[in-house]
């Protein structure tokens, strides 16, 4: 008996047991769900398996960048997903992040105006689902643009209607090959030049105006290839024909919908940070940098900026993937994205539900997992630089 | 004037500077335009530009929306020729009762009226001063709530288990405001008066024999009263509109905090398995999209139990949104944790407190009072994000206000529901999130 109590209350063999009964609990569990599967699996007659990628998919894409056609196989659908939603994304996260700090900048402005414009804009934004806003960009606004034949203009080439928005596509010919080098090498070396003229001013002091005449010199330089080699870059512009725009590029008005409202959604996000971020510097910096004769523009650039940025990017970095992850709601309006082609129709029509989810999942995973490395990289890039 | 110069010093003639010009003041109407409108020609044009930005926007809005409006159409057409450039605000009044209560049968929104004002009247005693034990009024709320709702919200014939917890919850409502009457009328409790009665009892106890066996009298009572009573069966699929979005967000954000602790408990135990437990759970749901939690549960939860289990929609739905808010709200708890010094788990151990008496009465009290904003805010994200249930095809009040444009009598009427619906979720929203900057505001003076 007294041995028992002895047992009951050692600590580490509480731990022990109750960690045991755990496993054993998740483990049955997760027995019962598998055998369920397994059972429910077999009367449906649907093995589990990939095999179905290397099947013909049969349904049509909307919209996709890389090429598709409806005898390719799910594999591919799954591939024209990802490359939608990463497009979609990224386009979202360079705009959004561009016009929160406008917006952030705006909410710190002395002026009463400006300043309670960019609150009650984001006050609106935050406060409404996202999903709404979607479907009143898609349903109000996109869909109830003129038709291809009335369609807005812009120097003929940019072209608004209530398909989409149609622009210009670049076709590269071989010779383009050269001027791309051209272009991949003129970076290289501004870069260097840059590089270069940095650490000269960090150990004599003078300044090397090297950017400028470096950057004439380069641009001189690719334009020079680029007319040398017989110009080999066209533009098929978009032209009406029938009913309808051809030639080009275009982006449907579903993902004009989701790309505008998540855009403005996510900038009120990431301008609360930057306004955040801003605040967060101690007063005295701009007091002391406006003391010893830093204008305005260069106290934000050199003393404000590289400290706000410590606090600024975290949450950055968070609403990125929120961004990548919210993506999935342009499904709401039928923008061919991943969750959209594979997570309902190709689910509906295969029926493979597990592989399916696991598939999905498994993509956002990696994209968050990629992400939250780089943030902890620039975490610890940050802490080494301040001991 | 100068009449004596003097060979050595030469005599100033004294010329007063020019004075300076008075200070800018910055008190008055005046004087804040001044600053924080017309400051310099920069800040004046700034001004100017935004207000005729504003008017550019707001007055085709606001014609739009108000002056041009119609209000009491009996259809789109009649709206139409009232009115053709405004809004058809008709389409959004007639359907408003669909927006609040789905397809809730007319005659019998009075119980979902009445369960909502139950839950208010349970809640409001949290904001009351002299009530004590707040903890236990809203643990009890959530583990006693959800039947009675369910009792009242769908009805039919209950299972007698479910029957009787309805009648446990009513006999606890009443016991409730009992008390909170004697607290306020008397100064005493209801169990200090009962005390004398029951301390052959338990001696020490006897308050709370006293409130135990009133509670189960109470409830005795309650039984047969409603013994008879069984009400019509509404089921889960005509539910819809703001109701079912409040009972779905209500659900997850009640079910989020117990969820979210533990998890955030468990990611912070040094016991391996129910740390890693944590983390991987934690990690996974956050990683991945809402809507794919959502379809996961809709197809892959019927392959997942054997079927002769019937599951509804509903039922999928809220599981899904419950995973979902515990994983974000630990990490929200688990924040709170951090920021609690070592010293105060020190001396809970040193007084001989165990594992469960510290966190429960040391350590999440405070780590939950300093993360009270942030849990609002999840609170916030969570109540937007009921919206998506309408993908999967609940009707919830976005898939109500998109319906309104199938009705054969407004055809297309798409703007106005949606507006209608952004204007319900912005008041939800914004007064919540008032209410956190007020929290903070008073935690901070607190401390």
């Amino acid at each position: 008996m007294r041995a028992l109590k002895k047992l009951i209350y050692n600590s580490s063999f509480r731990a022990n047991f109750f960690q045991g009964l755990i496993v054993i609990l998740i483990l049955s569990v997760g027995y019962y769900l598998y055998s369920n599967t397994v059972e429910n699996l077999r009367q449906m007659e649907l093995p589990f398996g990939f095999d179905f990628l290397g099947s013909t998919a049969g349904f049509n894409i909307g919209w996709s960048i890389i090429p598709y056609d409806p005898t390719m196989s799910y594999g591919r659908v799954y591939l024209v997903g990802i490359v939608n939603t990463l497009l979609l994304s990224v386009l979202i996260i360079i705009f959004s992040t561009v016009l929160g700090f406008v917006v952030g900048i705006m909410r710190l402005s002395k002026n009463f105006m400006v300043s309670q414009l960019a609150r009650w804009y984001v006050e609106f934004v935050r406060n409404v689902p996202l999903l709404i806003q979607i479907v009143f960009w898609f349903i109000v606004v996109f869909s109830t643009l003129p038709s291809p034949r009335q369609s807005y203009r812009l120097f003929d080439t940019l072209v608004l209607n209530n398909r989409g928005f149609y622009f210009p596509a670049p076709i590269f010919e071989a010779n383009f090959l050269w001027s791309f080098l051209a272009i991949i090498s003129a970076l290289v070396g501004a870069f260097a030049l840059l590089k270069w003229s940095q650490r000269y001013r960090k150990y004599s002091g003078k300044h090397r105006a090297a950017l400028l005449p470096s950057l004439f010199a380069l641009v001189l330089f690719v334009a020079l290839i680029f007319v040398f080699t017989g110009k080999p870059l066209h533009w098929a512009v978009p032209t009406l024909q029938g009913f309808n725009f051809h030639d080009g590029f275009n982006f449907p008005i579903s993902f004009l919908a989701a790309f505008v409202s998540m855009t403005i959604y996510r900038s009120a996000t990431i301008g609360e940070a930057v306004r955040a971020g801003i605040q967060s510097i101690d007063k005295g910096q701009r007091e002391a940098a406006s003391a010893i004769g830093f204008p305005p523009f260069k106290t934000l650039r050199l003393i404000i900026g590289p400290q706000a940025a410590r606090a600024i990017l975290p949450p950055m970095i968070n609403a990125w993937l929120t961004i990548v992850k919210e993506s999935s709601l342009a499904v709401a309006v039928g923008f061919p994205e991943l969750v959209s082609v594979f997570m309902q129709t190709s689910l509906n029509q295969t029926g493979r539900a597990i592989e399916i989810v696991l598939m999905v999942m498994g993509f956002y995973m990696c994209i968050s997992l990629l992400i939250s490395f780089l943030l902890n990289l620039y975490n610890t890039h940050i802490q080494m630089q301040e001991g | 004037m100068n009449s004596q110069p003097t060979a050595k010093t030469e005599l100033h003639k004294f010329v007063p500077r020019p004075s300076r010009a008075p200070a800018v003041y910055t008190y008055g109407v005046f004087g804040w335009m001044r600053k924080h409108l017309f400051g310099n020609v920069w800040n004046t044009l700034l001004t100017l530009v935004v207000f005729a930005l504003l008017i550019l926007l707001l007055k085709p809005f606001f014609e739009w929306a108000i002056l041009n409006a119609n209000w009491s159409a009996a259809d789109r057409r009649e709206c139409l020729t009232d009115s053709p450039d405004g809004a058809c605000w008709s389409g959004v009044i007639r359907w408003f009762n669909n927006l609040i209560y789905g397809r809730y049968p007319n005659e019998l929104q009075w119980r979902v009226n009445l369960g909502f004002c139950l839950g208010m009247i349970w809640l409001a005693p949290l904001a009351l001063k002299k009530v004590k034990r707040k903890m236990v009024i809203a643990i009890m709320a959530i583990i006693l709530f959800p039947f009675l709702g369910n009792y009242l919200f769908l009805g039919g014939e209950n299972s007698s288990f479910n029957f009787i917890i309805a009648c446990i919850a009513l006999a606890y409502l009443l016991i409730l405001y009992v008390d909170i009457a004697f607290v306020y009328l008397s100064r005493k409790t209801m169990g200090e008066y009962l005390e004398p009665l029951f301390r052959r009892i338990h001696k020490k106890r006897g308050a709370l024999w006293g409130y135990l066996s009133s509670w189960l009298l109470v409830t005795v009572l309650f039984a047969l009263i409603f013994q008879d009573l069984t009400l019509v069966l509404v089921p889960v699929d005509v539910w819809g509109g703001l109701f079912l979005t409040l009972i779905i967000s209500g659900f997850a954000i009640v079910m989020a905090l117990p969820i979210g602790i533990l998890l955030a408990l468990g990611r912070r135990s040094q016991m391996p398995v129910f740390r890693w437990f944590s983390i991987c759970t934690i990690e996974l749901v956050r990683s991945v999209p809402m809507i794919t939690v959502l379809f996961m549960s809709v197809t892959m939860m019927p392959l997942f139990f054997p079927n002769t289990i019937e599951l509804n929609k509903l039922v999928q739905v809220l599981v899904a949104v419950c995973i979902f808010a515990g994983a974000y709200m630990a990490e929200t708890v688990r924040g709170g944790l951090q920021g609690i010094p070592r010293g105060q788990y020190e001396a809970a151990k040193s007084l001989g407190l165990g594992y469960w008496y510290t966190m429960a009465f040391i350590i999440l009290p405070q780590a939950l009072r300093d993360m009270i904003p942030n849990i609002v805010t999840s609170f916030i994200s969570l109540f937007k994000d009921t919206t998506l249930v309408s993908i999967i095809g609940l009707f919830d009040i976005m898939l109500m206000a998109r319906n309104i444009s199938n009705d054969k009598k407004w055809l297309g009427l798409h703007s106005e529901p949606l507006i209608a619906i952004s204007i319900i979720f912005f008041i939800f929203c914004y007064s919540m999130s008032q209410y956190s900057l007020y929290l903070e505001k008073k935690l901070k003076k607190n401390k």
